[in-house]
């Protein structure tokens, strides 16, 4: 297993240790290890049935582990009800009664962590307005879109300020719109310092929202790391192709000058540039560019992703 | 408010909530119980067939006497044959035939037969004939009086009229019927038969078609939702079983009442009745449960749920006495919880037996709804602990 990024364990809010658990003769999960730290977005990627939702669960609560240990906010929380208080669940499927409006759907589940009047309250109203749903919370769900209910569904995992929030594809069937608005509030979400695991078969959500990324399949997490961190181990390079008019060969030799680029070679109308880091030594190369008297076209940066990682690791494409 | 509290009124707010639910809670089995009540009271006049092959004023007046008599609707038919038809066909209850000459032989005193046809084990018939009996042995007796006053005076027919007069004039031997302690199996007619059996079939049929709302509860993924909060598994069943146990015993509580107020029901001792409606409710409000989590989706619980509801309703002698099927099928009825029910609501009602008396119906309701939560718990709990009770999605991974 890849393992990098490593911290020390003090701190975490969230620690795994050898998780297991079968259903029957089959190993949902087996051996599945991380930690997350305050303000960290995890992102647990696998394809369906590779056991992130079990892994998710066991950390819920909602599935007892066979094997291993979770430690949260540095409570042992394996068959310990109360250190759930301290986790909100958002659950893949929208968990919300549809004949009742958003408003009694927050309130009846901010009673299930014993919120009082007061504070309930508070939580609700703060909750339907971070989901921009204040407007409809006298509503009956079943007259809601399907982004709203996702959002309302967020919220509700929100009512009891958790220390851990965890997400487990919460952007399943919703509109871009929605998605982009969702992603915005998870991102944000870590920025307020809540730990969030986030699991998903989308990888470009993975790459946009998590700080650290876990790849899990067949049950065991079989590489860990920020997405930098895991596609050098892959040990692929970014690509820069600068469409041109002019002296390409001049413009290639200088391209070679700027810091940081491998390889760089004049094509019929583009220069091929090959980097550690397309993105941050793009600038230099349009400089250098601009010095050599020819002019830029076009851009073309392309960076090995999780999905090419994903892909080395485990010869299976994440989505289907 | 507590977590059981919330999951029991978050629950309780839903079932308001479906009109179609409340229809089925309330208005249904008020209107049943009126109909059923209806037809089993209707039935309360004994259908008597009279013929007459005397044209006598005699004659006549028998049978005006016969269609004067309270509970007695008298209707004419040509010949015997087929007045013995309609009585063994149990289309009559009872049939009279007036023969010919009968008004010459009683102004000359004598002896006449008048034919009384009813089936010797026929409890109804046999009352009805016992009544028309009793309407010719009045009749006799004026015939009697004015045979005897003629003797002495006046012709027959001045007599018969003053013995009739003085008849009516006399004042009436008050009857006031007053129940008796019976070994009755049966509920009493009319009301006090249909209020308790719909009572009991209904509350029953209820609770299991409610199941509908546990199972759709499970598939939204609400348990786990409750299960993720730091709520026990047993908070979250008791919580959804209190619903549905107060579902119950509201409706019995209305069933009671419309009965009491609106029909005149009398439920027997309040203690055994009480405690009746409150194990009984204990029992559907379990059996629902039950059914919650053994049905696949809602449709399946709306759908199979009431025939199963009905069909223990008609074993267990909610349609039709248990007293009027074979021993082996009395046996069976006694598997379903219906057929406690209405046996302790017999004893109550007909039998007018108190708490203890019912207290071996009650043993055995109190083991069936420990049963049915025993079972619910068991499956609910495999479904709160997060066991893959629940749909998911496809595991199916692609390769390249």
């Amino acid at each position: 297993m890849l393992q990098v990024g490593r911290q020390e364990s003090s701190g975490y809010v969230l620690e795994c240790e050898g998780l297991a658990k079968s259903f029957g003769d089959r190993r949902a999960v087996e051996g599945v290890g991380f930690r997350i730290a305050p303000g960290e977005i995890y992102g647990l990627l696998g394809p369906n049935g590779a056991g992130k939702t079990t892994t998710m669960k066991m950390i819920c609560g909602l599935l007892r582990p066979d094997r291993g240990s979770i430690t949260i906010a540095g409570r042992q929380a394996i068959g310990n009800i109360d250190v759930r208080g301290l986790v909100g669940y958002v659950p893949q499927d929208v968990a919300l009664y549809p004949d009742l409006s958003a408003r009694e759907n927050l309130q009846f589940i901010g009673r299930l962590y014993r919120l009082d009047r007061r504070t309930l309250a508070e939580r609700v109203a703060e909750a339907l307005a971070l989901t921009e749903l204040t407007e409809r919370a006298g509503d009956r769900l079943d007259a809601y879109s399907g982004g709203m209910r996702r959002r309302l569904n967020i919220a509700a995992g929100l009512l009891n300020h958790p220390r851990l929030l965890i997400l487990d594809e919460p952007t399943v069937g919703v509109d871009p719109q929605s998605r982009h608005a969702i992603l915005e509030r998870v991102q944000a979400f870590g920025r307020d310092g809540l730990a969030v695991v986030y699991t998903t078969h989308y990888m470009e959500e993975a790459e946009r929202v998590c700080d650290r990324v876990g790849i899990i399949d067949h049950g065991r997490l079989i590489a860990e790391g920020t997405r930098r961190e895991l596609v050098a181990e892959l040990g692929e390079h970014d690509s820069i192709e600068l469409e041109a008019s002019g002296n390409l060969d001049r413009l290639a030799e200088v391209c070679r000058s700027v810091p940081g680029v491998s390889t760089a070679a004049a094509a019929d109308h583009s220069v091929q540039i090959v980097t550690e880091d397309g993105r941050s030594i793009l600038p230099a190369v349009l400089e250098a560019a601009d010095r050599s008297g020819c002019a830029v076209t076009s851009v073309d940066v392309t960076e090995p992703d999780l999905e090419a990682v994903f892909l080395h690791l485990t010869g299976t494409a994440l989505r289907e | 408010m507590t977590p059981l509290l919330a999951i029991a009124a978050a629950s309780l707010r839903r079932v308001l909530r479906d009109r179609t639910a409340l229809f089925f809670i309330l208005v249904l089995p008020v209107v049943l119980m009126v109909i059923v009540g209806a037809v089993a009271s209707g039935g309360q006049d004994f259908r008597i067939g009279v013929v007459e092959r005397d044209t006598s004023a005699a004659a006549g007046a028998l049978v005006k006497e016969l269609a004067d008599t309270p509970g007695l609707d008298v209707s004419r038919y040509r010949d015997a044959a087929s007045l013995e038809i309609s009585v063994a066909r149990s289309d009559l209850d009872a049939g009279v035939v007036i023969p010919a000459g009968f008004g010459s032989a009683i102004r000359t005193g004598k002896p006449v037969v008048l034919q009384l046809m009813a089936e010797q084990a026929n409890s109804t018939q046999q009352a009805a004939a016992l009544r028309v009996r009793s309407v010719v042995a009045s009749e006799g007796a004026r015939v009697q009086a004015a045979l005897f006053a003629s003797r002495y005076g006046g012709s027959y027919a001045e007599n018969e009229a003053r013995a009739r007069s003085l008849q009516i004039r006399t004042a009436a031997v008050g009857v006031v019927p007053e129940t008796v302690k019976t070994t009755a199996a049966t509920l009493p007619a009319g009301y006090e038969y249909s209020a308790p059996t719909e009572l009991v079939l209904f509350v029953f049929l209820t609770a299991v078609a409610s199941g509908a709302t546990i199972v759709e509860t499970r598939r939204l993924g609400m348990f786990e939702r409750m299960s993720s909060a730091p709520v026990a598994p047993g908070t979250i069943i008791l919580g959804s079983a209190l619903t549905y146990v107060s579902i119950a015993l509201v409706q019995s509580i209305i069933l009671v009442a419309v009965g009491s107020l609106v029909f005149g029901v009398s439920w027997g001792d309040p203690l055994g009745a009480g405690a009746l409606l409150l194990l009984w409710s204990l029992v559907g409000g379990s059996a629902g449960m039950v059914a919650g989590t053994l049905f696949r989706t809602p449709e399946q619980a709306s759908a199979i749920g009431p025939v199963v509801g009905i069909a223990l309703a008609m074993l267990g002698g909610c349609m039709w006495p248990l007293s009027i099927v074979s021993p082996t099928m009395r046996e069976i009825g006694h598997v379903t919880p219906q057929a406690w029910a209405v046996d302790a609501w017999t004893a109550l009602l007909a039998r007018h037996a108190t708490l203890t008396g019912i207290g071996g119906e009650l043993g055995v309701l109190a083991l069936f709804a420990t049963l049915f939560f025993a079972l619910s718990t068991i499956r609910l709990r495999a479904s709160v602990s997060g066991s893959p009770f629940r749909r998911h999605a496809s595991t199916r991974a692609v390769r390249p």
